[in-house]
């Protein structure tokens, strides 16, 4: 409601509602990735840390100014990179990739604080990716619960298939789920495909 | 004994509830050690609701957080289409639940709880 009547109050001011973008998604799906390949594309540095280990970015960064020149269409906005969202965290899974103890669980601590700040950030955010991880099933609650809340609220989004450099991914299998929404799929790691997503953002959120 | 709680709520008992007697619920049952089990779903608020509780009560070292599994059915529309909405959501504790098997129609699950586990389906 606070939002419905901000958007009604901007619209009164003559303000429009700038516009901030979430790549929202499990952790390890690549949104950090694919943050720091469009700031890399857009603005020539990269916007945060990317790591195999999951739940590496654990608190919410935001890129002001990125501004995409797609045909002749200019989109102006800001990136959010958002911690990846789970339902479970165990600070057990981090040890195998070389953490102490004390480091896995402190890792752990920040990773439930950052999923709390990403789902906070649904209330500002003006449209969203969601970033799926084309190797893997795609229908998780995790997916399910952003997707719906995203209808919910009204949000525009596009599904980023990512990973599709990786032999056994299969971004087919993600528009087979969610067939009523787009599906771009990419590799953000490579910038391939990169353009088509441009495309479908500008077409989406414009 | 080890045993396994499980707890099934109809849709008329959730009914009466606020979103956030629900998520409390669910999530005190589920930190208990509990399997819950809901006749249809949550709603998307909820559902971000859940993941939000579940995150504030995590405490690494006795609560590491949820599995959600849900089985759909179909439903016919007022004009003959059909619709698939959620007919069962399970809920448990994350060290607690393994899942199987999954198809849409099917789910088969064992929960290890320790000495002993227990199968469902």
């Amino acid at each position: 409601m606070h939002n419905i009547f901000r958007r009604f109050l901007n619209r009164l001011l003559g303000k429009k509602n700038k516009l901030k973008i979430g790549l929202y998604g499990h952790p390890n799906s690549g949104k950090t990735t694919l943050a720091n390949t469009m700031t890399g594309d857009w603005l020539g540095k990269p916007l945060g840390l990317v790591s195999e280990i999951p739940h590496e970015t654990r608190k919410v960064y935001r890129q002001e100014k990125v501004s995409i020149k797609h045909n002749g269409v200019e989109l102006d906005f800001d990136i959010i990179d958002t911690p990846g969202i789970a339902t479970k965290i165990d600070y057990k899974n981090f040890l195998q990739y070389g953490l102490s103890e004390a480091e896995a669980k402190e890792r752990a601590k920040e990773a439930t604080k950052g999923i709390i700040e990403a789902i906070k950030w649904l209330d500002d955010v003006t449209g969203v990716l969601l970033v799926v991880d084309a190797t893997k099933d795609p229908l998780t609650q995790a997916n399910i619960t952003i997707i719906g809340n995203l209808e919910a609220r009204k949000i525009p989004f596009v599904i980023v298939a990512n990973k599709i450099d990786i032999p056994e991914s299969s971004p087919e299998r993600i528009s087979s789920v969610f067939p009523q929404h787009a599906v771009v799929p990419i590799s953000a790691l490579h910038g391939e495909n990169t353009e088509e997503l441009y495309d479908a953002m500008v077409r989406k959120f414009k | 004994m080890n045993g396994l709680k499980m707890d099934f709520l109809s849709s008329d008992a959730l009914r009466s509830k606020s979103s956030i007697e629900k998520v409390s619920m669910i999530v005190d049952r589920v930190k208990g050690g509990d399997l819950v089990i809901i006749e249809g779903g949550l709603t998307p608020e909820e559902g971000a609701e859940l993941i939000e509780t579940t995150m504030r009560e995590i405490d690494i070292e006795n609560f590491v957080g949820i599995d959600i599994y849900t089985l759909e059915k179909s439903k016919r529309s007022l004009f003959g289409m059909s619709k698939k909405t959620v007919g069962l959501t399970i809920i448990g504790p994350a060290n607690l639940m393994k899942t199987v098997k999954k198809k849409s129609n099917f789910l088969s699950m064992i929960a290890d709880t320790g000495d002993s586990s227990a199968s469902m389906h």
